[in-house]
């Protein structure tokens, strides 16, 4: 029978990644990828047309300054609070073409390079190879871009000043580069100089034929203050005046008579001043093409104005909105090289008009649509995309592949006909096709492999069959009446888009529910009489302090919080760093006990209640206190760094030591410290219990101990990885825990309350389910040179750092109720304590020959425990596999509901494999030394 | 620590029974109409302007209240309308007004005691949930004295305000009858009607607390229905 379990839920846990795996690979969809460089080819209407072969129209261009602003949206440069009046005056005297250049989403730096060099969408999966970025899979050297087609031309050399990104996409393709990593946010000015030192020199130098300018300063206040910092419109003329300095050089030196500026935003920010969604800021960054040769397509126009008010479509849309991805053709046509293979944008229609034979501009659309419809091959293989007339039935095209092969057929019956029809009526079915495809190309919604979804679905879903099996239901219980109702409402939750986003509330309504639950439960059994000091009543207290900690979510983004409150802004960081200090404070008693313990005579440490003397303690206290003070003072540099504002009222008087402490051996003393403490501890208690084993004396069982003591050192680890301003939180948590260990609950309530707390307190600390959610802030302790594995766990340790913490004291509370509160409040206590430890003595001498088997029931324990958790988890895949499966073709998949998928696999793999099953497996192993 | 209050051989609660004449009988089915009635005549207004509408709401709400209890229930301390005698030991005097004093009086203590204690009380129960701490005080305050004048007035004018009673209310021990089936609706309607919040609909409706005092009505007129009927007499079992 026991054996049975076991192994249903070992298959119901292989289940988990299995299932992922299966459903990943349907769910993020294939896309042609075209290898190799394109070159000119036929059009294939050569001879209809009586164009010479080979003709290529010639480039307008020959040399390109390609600038780009991180985060600049189009109202940073087009609005009326904009600081950026050059700009504007080129706007209004022609020789600038403004645009505003819709990004989709992921809205962060790496994809959207991608999305302006190839012309590509790029896939989700960039996403995760963002984090990833020293992986080769996701460089651009072997692709087909504009950088690399340029440095085909005529053997052009490039140059690059800016955001790494670009270096660790390009590497090896830039004749002279600098690059400047985005380490610290709070860099607002150094970022920026390391690139603008060089535009006078490289402005003067002839041999290169692109250059690329890549500005961060202007993200990082945006991150730091949002897009209303008073740091923005400063930042905003500081980009006008080297648009002014790199428009007097084209005006005033000849070899820049033939040079294009683009200036460009990579992706936009919401009111939050973060991205990485797709909100209207985050998707509409500022395009303007500049050259004094623009004049020649204004001349027909009314001149533009600048700064003016938005358009009708939206807060951000000013002038006319074109794809990112074009720029990619556009340049092409510009700059005289083919259309890169894999772009799926489109020329930008009204630079076309640059070139005064119509038939250059046919030339040019017919070049882009036949790349595109390359791709568009690739994609529907089954559809007829040939050159020549065709009969087809286009009254009403059952796909959209169909549709886009009518509207392919629609350009060859046409160019048959030009002579006629004229060049516009060309144009127009060019266009046409091309919008189509992108259209088409750009939410690829055909091409999931949906039999894989099924199967993906379903593997998850037998996961959770068998662990509901092994839960073995006979009777309803009230923590498993919750258990159930919970999954039940997540599963249906899992499908409302709003929900995914706003799913803290979710967790914070249950979770407070079921804290008032444990009060009427215990209600029940006796009243306690100042009910407001009931421990549950405490809980629920303790987490409505907590919910206001940080605001998360969408709907709400931005409204007031305790973090962003004038409580820790202003006052120069006092009482957070005083909190911060007590957090510290409070793990160096509780780690000093562990010391003292561990240097006590083991022979009286028996029989005494802490093992530890006055001697010992002070000897403890010394032990740990440099560790822990090394620990604070890290956060304190970091902080100092990271976020100075926080920091100013103590690095400018005592502390000023700490700005000039190099933060990586810093880090990594702690963590050394942490570990050499772990395996001093282990040690002892190992040596400890095999005396203990030895002795064969009644009531030598271990208390547990160790345990406690990774659970503790654990904590240290995790609040240094954890932003200052959450420090505090941690103090809430271990009152929570205090007064869950008070409560006493019985073993399947202390699970439920686990799996609430560990969701609750992920939403806690500011996360939620959108990538722009994700604090890398901390992923980088410790590390000197960028090493994939270490920073991807340090990311996933510092994002669920509040999680780790819970599923942890879950354990604790699990395994040895009431041992916890030794440490934390022993007078109240000691009573009961009295009164386990003489049933404890009573049951020894019952069941001293039954040891071992005592043993294994509480592996039992152990098991039902990860048994719930299993159960949840294989739900949670279920019910996010299921919206993902059943919304596929929904408007929010690849902004709501992938996200979500990504950060269920970091929930089924990363944490409960890494930390429910392993860490936690290693917890309960020691604690029953 | 936890203390168990002192125990005192207690006659075990029973299930109120609405008063046995043809009045009680009837009206108590209208008078849940009429509430949702009154609530569903508020509502625009509400959603439009949530403070002076629930604060006007309030009034024809205790009055409906106080109609019902008057018509249809046995004040505390009269025993069961069946005319059952169930003293209680000795605390308060047992002496049963007859008329329409006997009740309206009664009547009135409960609303204002559940106007003066139970609306604090469920307001900061309701922040402790999640209200809005800084701002909407009105809004919050005015959301705990619908809920209370909903669940709790019946409930003190049935049975006073014996600390034992209100503690066993609390716990959920108590025998499911009308009464305090439509207490526990009210709760757990103010509870589910939370949950519409965060989508993004965007409706005027959404914003706080209109929802919470929608399930709270919602919640009322269900519990007191299922309490009174199919439920009646049974024992909440929590493990």
């Amino acid at each position: 029978m026991a054996r049975a379990d076991a192994i249903r839920l070992a298959l119901a846990n292989l289940l988990i990644p299995i299932s992922i795996l299966i459903f990943a690979t349907g769910f993020f969809p294939y896309k042609p990828f075209m290898p190799g460089l394109a070159t000119y080819e036929e059009l294939g209407w050569e001879d209809s047309m009586k164009w010479e072969k080979d003709a290529v129209p010639e480039a307008q261009f020959d040399r390109i300054v390609f600038m780009v602003v991180d985060a600049l949206r189009s109202d940073f440069v087009f609005g009326k609070e904009s600081g950026m009046e050059f700009v504007h005056s080129l706007i209004i005297q022609g020789s600038a073409l403004p645009f505003t250049a819709h990004a989709t989403s992921p809205t962060i730096t790496m994809p959207r390079v991608k999305a302006m060099t190839t012309g590509s969408i790029p896939s989700f999966l960039d996403v995760i190879l963002n984090f990833a970025e020293s992986d080769t899979s996701s460089t651009l050297a072997t692709q087909d871009t504009w950088l690399a087609q340029l440095k085909a031309k005529n053997e052009g050399k490039l140059v690059m000043y800016g955001d790494d990104t670009w270096l660790k996409l390009f590497p090896d393709f830039f004749e002279r580069a600098d690059g400047t990593s985005s380490f610290f946010v709070s860099d607002f000015t150094e970022v920026d100089n390391n690139v603008t030192r060089h535009v006078p020199e490289e402005l003067a130098n002839r041999d290169w034929n692109g250059m690329v300018m890549h500005y961060l300063g202007l993200d990082h206040i945006g991150h730091k203050a949002g897009p209303l910092s008073p740091n923005m419109v400063p930042k905003q003329r500081e980009m006008d005046d080297i648009v002014k300095q790199i428009w007097l050089a084209m005006e005033n030196d000849r070899m820049h008579a033939n040079t294009l500026l683009v200036l460009c935003g990579d992706h936009g920010m919401n009111e939050g001043g973060n991205h990485g969604g797709s909100a209207p800021g985050e998707t509409s960054p500022a395009l303007v093409f500049i050259s004094r040769k623009m004049h020649k397509i204004m001349k027909d126009w009314t001149p533009f104005q600048s700064p003016i008010e938005p358009g009708s479509g939206g807060e951000f849309d000013y002038y006319r909105t074109v794809e990112q991805n074009d720029i990619v053709p556009t340049l092409a046509g510009l700059l005289g090289f083919p259309v890169p293979r894999n772009n799926l944008g489109v020329f930008v229609p009204y630079l076309l008009n640059l070139w005064d034979d119509p038939m250059d501009r046919m030339k040019l659309l017919l070049r882009n649509a036949k790349q595109v419809k390359k791709i568009v091959e690739a994609t529907f293989p089954s559809k007829c995309f040939v050159d020549t007339e065709q009969e087809m039935d286009c009254t009403s095209p059952k796909s959209v592949g169909d549709d886009l092969a009518c509207k392919w057929q629609n350009i060859v019956q046409v160019m048959s006909i030009t002579e006629k029809a004229g060049a516009e009526a060309a144009f127009e079915v060019i266009y046409n096709f091309l919008y189509t495809a992108q259209d088409v190309m750009s939410t690829t919604a055909s091409n999931y492999n949906v039999s894989r979804l099924f199967l993906g679905t379903s593997l998850a879903f037998l996961s959770l069959a068998l662990s509901f099996r092994n839960l073995a239901i006979h009777t309803i219980s009230l923590p498993g009446l919750f258990f159930a109702l919970t999954l039940l409402l997540y599963g249906i939750l899992m499908f409302a888009s709003s929900y995914v986003e706003e799913e803290h509330h979710f967790w914070y309504w249950a979770t407070s529910a079921w804290f008032f639950t444990l009060f009427i439960s215990s209600s029940r059994k006796s009243w306690f009489r100042k009910f407001i000091f009931h421990p549950a009543i405490m809980l629920l207290f303790l987490l409505r302090i907590a919910r206001r900690w940080n605001q998360t979510g969408q709907k709400y983004a931005g409204a007031p919080d305790i973090v962003h409150s004038q409580i820790f802004k202003g006052g120069d960081g006092f009482l957070l760093w005083t909190l911060v200090g007590a957090t510290y404070m409070d793990l160096t008693n509780r780690l000093s006990r562990h010391v003292a313990r561990s240097i006590a005579d083991p022979e009286t440490a028996v029989s005494e209640e802490y093992g530890s003397t006055d001697a010992n303690r002070v000897l403890g206290l010394i032990g740990v206190l440099p560790l822990t003070s090394t620990a604070f003072i890290f956060k304190l540099a970091f902080t100092a760094r990271d976020a100075p504002e926080l920091t100013k009222g103590i690095t400018s008087g005592l502390l000023g030591f700490v700005n000039h402490i190099a933060l990586v051996p810093n880090a990594r003393l702690v963590f050394g410290g942490i570990a050499l403490s772990a395996a001093w501890l282990a040690s002892v208690e190992w040596i400890a219990s095999r005396r203990r084993k030895g002795s064969g004396k009644r009531g030598a069982e271990g208390k547990g101990d160790l345990a406690v003591a990774v659970f503790d050192l654990m904590s240290l680890f995790l609040v240094t990885q954890t932003r200052a301003q959450n420090i505090p939180l941690y103090l809430l948590f271990r009152m929570m825990v205090f007064f869950l260990s008070i409560l006493d609950l019985p073993p399947t309530q202390i699970t439920l309350t686990t799996l609430l707390l560990t969701q609750t307190s992920f939403f806690l600390l500011g996360n939620s389910n959108a990538i722009s959610s994700i604090d890398l802030s901390n992923s980088y302790n410790g590390i000197s040179d960028y090493n994939i594995s270490a920073v991807g766990t340090l990311v996933f340790l510092s994002n669920w750092a509040g999680p780790i913490y819970f599923s942890l004291a879950g354990l604790i509370l699990l395994g040895s109720h009431g041992r916890i509160l030794r440490h934390v409040a022993e007078d109240e206590l000691e009573q009961r304590d009295w009164v386990k430890e003489e049933r404890e003595h009573l049951r020894s001498l019952v069941e001293s020959e039954e040891r071992v088997r005592g043993r294994r029931r509480d592996w039992g324990v152990w098991r039902r425990h990860v048994t719930l958790l299993t159960a949840f988890v294989g739900s949670a895949l279920v019910a996010v596999m299921g919206a993902c499966l059943v919304l596929r073709t929904h408007l929010f998949i690849w902004t709501v509901f992938s996200p979500k998928f990504l950060f269920a696999v970091a929930w089924g793999v990363a944490w409960h494999w890494g930390v429910s099953l392993g860490l936690g497996a290693g917890v309960w192993w020691v604690g029953g030394w | 620590m936890s203390t168990a209050a002192p125990t005192k051989p207690r006659a075990p609660a029973t299930p109120i029974d609405i008063l046995s004449n043809d009045t009680a009988k009837l009206y108590t089915h209208i008078h849940p109409a009429l509430v949702l009635s009154l609530y569903a005549y508020q509502f625009r207004s509400i959603v439009a302007d949530p403070v002076p509408a629930l604060l006007n709401t309030l009034l024809p709400l205790a009055a409906l209240q106080i109609g019902y209890v008057a018509v249809c229930l046995p004040p505390t301390g009269s025993g069961t309308a069946a005319g059952v005698e169930k003293k209680r030991p000795g605390e308060k005097k047992k002496v049963v007004e007859g008329g329409i004093g006997g009740k309206i009086i009664p009547a009135f203590l409960s609303l204002v005691l559940s106007a003066l204690v139970a609306t604090p009380i469920l307001t900061a129960t309701l922040v402790l949930f999640g209200a809005p701490v800084t701002t909407h005080h009105f809004h919050t305050l005015l959301c705990g004295a619908h809920i209370s004048l909903l669940s709790t007035l019946p409930l003190v004018y049935v049975h006073g305000v014996d600390g034992h009673t209100w503690r066993e209310v609390v716990a959920l021990l108590l025998p499911i009858d009308e009464v305090y089936g439509g207490m526990i609706g009210t709760v757990m309607g103010a509870w589910l009607g939370a949950v519409p919040i965060p989508l993004d609909w965007d409706r005027e409706w959404q914003k706080w607390p209109v929802t919470i005092v929608t399930g709270a009505y919602i919640g009322f007129a269900v519990g007191k229905l299922v309490g009174g009927t199919l439920l009646k007499g049974k024992k909440i079992m929590f493990e």
